[in-house]
């Protein structure tokens, strides 16, 4: 436990240094200082549009940096032999892979909570509106969830892809299963769909990761809209994407401790 | 050397791959698609960029409603109306929760199509139900969409008062529904002739707003609203007695009521189309107070699902922005002053919304007590009990009602002034219409008394 | 003595489109002594860093058996026990020498920040121990790269080009904490191109060449076979020439001669018998034999007599494309 926290402390500390990423979230950051700008714009439903934009800017920067942190961590390590005097120490591979994950999803946090904290700021300025603000952080919360899915995503495929291809997959998962959802619900409810697609549908539902369940911001965004056990909702996707997590750290490292580095 | 694979991590494995397929399937996807999807399983397809749709399918939807709804936003300033319909459309399937997308998409179409002359284009009334319809069936928990339907039918339909009432009461059965806009059903009540409903409903808003007016906490609003009600009720409980309804119920005469006997209005018209596409309305209605509106229409002999004086506004379900383009429909109100109307209605600088396809015209004339101003129905009443007409009585159109109702005809050559008509001005009147008589006009007013013995 | 490194017959092969499985380390039988600073020779590609990393567990052997300190390699307590220094490391540019320590510290679960200091104050770099890697010059960081192998007190240390890159000052500092090693009782395996460096410091060595140990042994014993140089003058060739010394050569200089001949023979005897001809010793220069003269000769020669297929690879990351 020891070494996983090492490793991971080490990684959050290399991380919040990269050039790349710290650009992407100022880029981040500064949209959303300007978002209120184009809620103004909007004479109608300026709330409305708020909304949506800050939080559309938080998600959306919040996977660029899931992804571009992660896809090059572990093959970054090789390259530069630093993995080789950590795996010449007491080190399980596994543990190294835990690590350098759980340093990345501490990064990761670190950089959305910045964003968080500029958003309630922001909306406060706008708004002053203490329960609007704490409903507003209930989608960063849950981005958090899904982007340390995407980041385990990531993890997996980087044991045994090169960054490029990595960065493909990933962002081809994330966009599928963004998609599996609302694309599944239309097969589902279409009188005209066979019934073999649909099993298809069914067993791809099943068994990708849905980045769609995390998309908890519509209600948010539209505050008259009612949500029933909303709390429950949460929780379940939470548990959700652990057991996601799990499967891909643990796939992850399956391959890794098979692979020559 | 191989290195075994671990019992242990597989057995994991398998535990979070069932654990996670159970939850997606068992619970978690049918609360999303409840409570998170964006509504009716539509999969956005048209109308986005490439890159918009990417956006809006990978979970950014709501981004992308916003930053078009921005853009709309422009439009609305610019003046360019038709370009706000598929953004309306667009940003109502992204996010049907967008509920003033609604509402402002309802407005827009239903109010800013007009001619030069500020007449609507009524042709769009039926895509502004949809939309309002739509706008319901995926909001259904909130008052707004049920009100801003129901508003339709009431204040620009202003006609088959039962839809405006049955979406009033949805709205009013909603938990968030505004205390000061309650009192609009009571109005749908008496423009529906369910006046009875209408007094009752405002004894029950009455009694809350007292209780509310009397709180230790009350606001300045709440005072307002209690007396506003008071004296709409005062009001209401006055003319049930005036027009006879009392009565009426009770199965006594009208006699020695406003209503009795009915006033005969003694409707006639002339149309004459004094240049192509421009007619001008001249006749006679022997009401002298000012409020008189007499409705005007001019469609297509065959516009489908017509109606007399109108059409079947809700006729679709679904949101179609393009109305019957081939189609003519104009509407406008003849105000009566000293007893006559004469209007001009110019439709030459609009041909896309008068197009003059068809071959034959149905000119229509329209009165309905309902609609009335308060001063006139307390002759009238609601259901016309106070009104006659020798020659244009109808008591068939409106089930239930008394209204005016007359109708002439005119062909595409009369209004385009084409061929035999291009030097000669087509005139169709009443048979009842009679020129006016020499200084019969505004200096001298001649008072009759509504009330005749 | 124990072996604090031996291995059996370790293969590690590779598929290769063109060639088939290929052999980058081929049967390999290392021996290496504890307490012995050993070196581990050979040209680019030849498969050195590929038995390193089997050595240290990073990669897996496809047959033999290799042992670390008795333990079968990528036992775990055994890499508490040894330590690695690669060639051409790359530290977390962000921490300081200080913070790195640390990190590889609480890998062992060591916490104690005086002996941290105590190690960069060795490998003196106590005084930098603030500043961050990126501010070190090429010889702190393998001085900070050492500092981090000595950090759970190591029986075995291997080191793979511990002196690239360096000048000549630094070189001789890490030549010396190398040997200070040794007297401290324990094992260094150094992978080293510097051929004079390790002819220095090593007490054996092995010369690898194409996945195959073609020498190991005793620097001493590998280096025999130096010559003896005595430059003459005022005596004639056949003097030379008739002393019948065997493998001895003759050069004429533009005044005088020189005959060179293998150190066995005594060089009393020639210059006696010039002496007795009246003839002049101009000089009596023995040459050793040097191990690059060792290493050249190994590794131009044919390959070993297996006839097993070898493969020149890139050693620095994975396998071959």
């Amino acid at each position: 436990m020891r070494s996983i926290f090492s490793i991971a402390t080490t990684t959050v500390g290399e991380a919040i240094r990269r050039r790349v990423l710290l650009i992407i979230l100022l880029i981040g950051v500064l949209f959303l200082v300007v978002a209120p700008g184009l809620g103004v714009l909007s004479a109608r439903s300026e709330t409305t549009v708020l909304r949506g934009m800050m939080l559309g800017i938080i998600q959306l920067t919040s996977a660029v940096i899931a992804i571009v942190l992660t896809v090059y961590m572990i093959p970054n390590e090789i390259e530069r032999r630093t993995i080789y005097t950590i795996l010449s120490k007491p080190v399980q591979r596994w543990q190294f892979l835990i690590g350098k994950y759980l340093g990345a999803v501490l990064a990761l946090g670190l950089m959305m909570l910045l964003m968080t904290t500029v958003l309630v700021f922001t909306f406060w300025l706008q708004q002053r509106d203490a329960s609007a603000v704490a409903d507003l952080v209930k989608a960063p919360v849950m981005y958090f969830v899904q982007m340390s899915l995407l980041a385990a995503v990531a993890i997996f495929f980087s044991t045994f892809v090169s960054p490029l291809v990595n960065f493909f997959l990933t962002g081809g998962m994330y966009l599928l299963g963004s998609l599996f959802n609302p694309f599944f619900q239309t097969l589902s409810e279409s009188q005209g769909t066979p019934a073999l697609a649909k099993v298809f549908a069914q067993i791809v539902n099943t068994l990708l990761p849905n980045f769609a369940n995390y998309n908890v911001q519509n209600p948010i965004i539209n505050p008259q809209t009612q949500i029933q056990n909303e709390a429950a909702y949460y929780l379940q996707v939470t548990i959700y994407g652990l057991f996601y997590i799990g499967i891909l750290l643990v796939g992850g490292i399956l391959v890794f401790d098979r692979r020559e580095v | 050397m191989k290195r075994r694979l671990s019992p242990l991590l597989i057995g994991f494995l398998a535990l979070c791959l069932i654990g996670q397929g159970f939850l997606q399937r068992a619970s978690i996807f049918p609360r999303w698609v409840r409570d998170y999807s964006p509504g009716e399983g539509k999969m956005v397809s048209e109308g986005l960029s490439p890159d918009q749709m990417l956006f809006a399918l990978t979970g950014f939807r709501e981004m992308i409603a916003g930053i078009l709804w921005v853009r709309a936003d422009s439009f609305f300033d610019s003046g360019n109306y038709d370009a706000i319909l598929p953004v309306i459309r667009l940003v109502t399937i992204l996010d049907p929760k967008q509920i003033d997308v609604y509402a402002t998409g309802m407005w827009h179409i239903g109010y800013n199509f007009t001619d030069e002359e500020q007449r609507s284009d009524r042709r769009y009334i039926p895509s502004a139900l949809a939309l309002g319809k739509e706008g319901a069936r995926q909001n259904d928990k909130t008052y707004e969409m049920y009100f801003e339907t129901g508003w339709m039918w009431y204040h620009k339909i202003d006609d088959s008062y039962p839809n405006a009432v049955k979406w009033f009461e949805t709205a009013q059965q909603q938990k968030d529904m505004l205390t000061a806009r309650k009192n609009l059903l009571s109005n749908a009540y008496e423009r529906n002739g369910e006046v009875d409903k209408g007094v009752d409903l405002l004894y029950r808003l009455f009694d809350d707003a007292k209780a509310n007016a009397a709180k230790k906490d009350a606001a300045y609003g709440d005072r307002q609203n209690r007396d506003t009600l008071e004296n709409k009720l005062d009001t209401m409980l006055v003319r049930t007695v005036q027009r006879g309804y009392v009565a009426q119920k009770e199965g006594r005469p009208l006699t020695g009521y406003d209503v009795n006997p009915p006033f005969d209005v003694g409707f006639s018209v002339k149309a004459s189309v004094v240049e192509p596409r421009v007619i001008r309305f001249e006749g006679t209605w022997n009401v002298l107070p000012v409020g008189t509106r007499i409705r005007a229409v001019l469609k297509d002999a065959d516009y489908p699902n017509a109606e007399p004086a109108g059409m079947k506004w809700d006729m679709s379900n679904s949101v179609n922005l393009d109305p019957p383009r081939d189609k003519t429909f104009m509407q406008d109100q003849l105000f009566v002053r000293n007893r006559r109307f004469n209007r001009k209605v110019d439709m030459s600088k609009d041909p896309t919304m008068y197009p003059f396809t068809s071959d034959r015209y149905l000119l229509e004339f329209y009165y309905n007590p309902r609609s009335a101003p308060p001063h006139i129905q307390d002759k009238f009443s609601w259901n016309g009990e106070g009104m006659t007409d020798k020659n244009f009585l109808n008591t068939e159109i409106r089930p239930g009602q008394r209204v005016v109702y007359a109708t002439l005809e005119l062909t595409k050559d009369q209004i385009l002034r084409r061929g035999e008509w291009q030097d000669r001005v087509p005139v169709v009147r009443t048979k009842n219409y009679a020129e006016k008589a020499t200084n019969a006009d505004d200096v001298l007013l001649d008072i009759p008394s509504l009330r005749t013995k | 003595m124990a072996a604090a490194i031996e291995t059996k017959q370790l293969t590690k092969s590779y598929k290769s489109r063109i060639h088939g499985r290929v052999n980058v380390v081929d049967a390999l039988d290392l021996h290496v002594e504890e307490g012995e600073i050993f070196g581990f020779l050979g040209p680019n590609g030849a498969g050195k860093t590929t038995t390193i990393k089997m050595l240290l567990g990073i990669i897996y052997p496809t047959s033999g058996e290799g042992y670390v300190l008795g333990k079968e390699i990528g036992d775990m307590e055994v890499h508490k026990l040894i330590s690695y220094l690669p060639e051409r490391p790359y530290y977390y540019e962000h921490m300081t020498g200080l913070e790195l320590l640390k990190f590889y510290g609480s890998l062992f679960g060591l916490t104690d920040q005086k002996q941290f200091e105590a190690l960069l104050e060795k490998v003196n770099l106590h005084r930098d121990m603030s500043k961050t890697i990126s501010q070190y010059s090429k010889g702190m960081q393998q001085r900070v790269g050492l500092a981090q192998s000595l950090l759970n007190d190591p029986k075995l240390l291997f080191l793979d080009e511990p002196t690239g890159g360096l000048d000549p000052i630094a070189h001789r500092e890490i030549r010396d904490l190398i040997l200070s090693f040794r007297d401290e009782g324990r094992t260094v395996f150094i992978s080293s191109h510097e051929l004079s460096e390790v002819e220095l410091i090593c007490d054996r060595v092995a010369i690898i060449n194409r996945g195959i140990i073609e020498r190991q042994g005793k620097l001493t014993d590998l280096l025999r076979g130096g010559r003896i140089e005595i430059t003459v003058d005022g005596v004639p060739e056949q003097l030379l020439k008739d002393m019948r010394i065997s493998d001895a050569n003759v050069r004429t200089l533009p005044s005088g001669f020189l005959l060179d001949m293998p150190e066995e023979n005594d060089p009393n005897s020639v210059i006696d018998a010039v002496r007795n001809q009246k003839g002049t010793i101009v000089s009596i220069v023995p040459r050793k034999k040097r191990l690059e003269d060792l290493f050249v000769e190994t590794v131009t020669s044919k390959p070993g007599s297996t006839g097993k297929k070898t493969l020149t690879v890139e050693e620095t990351t994975g396998a071959p494309k």
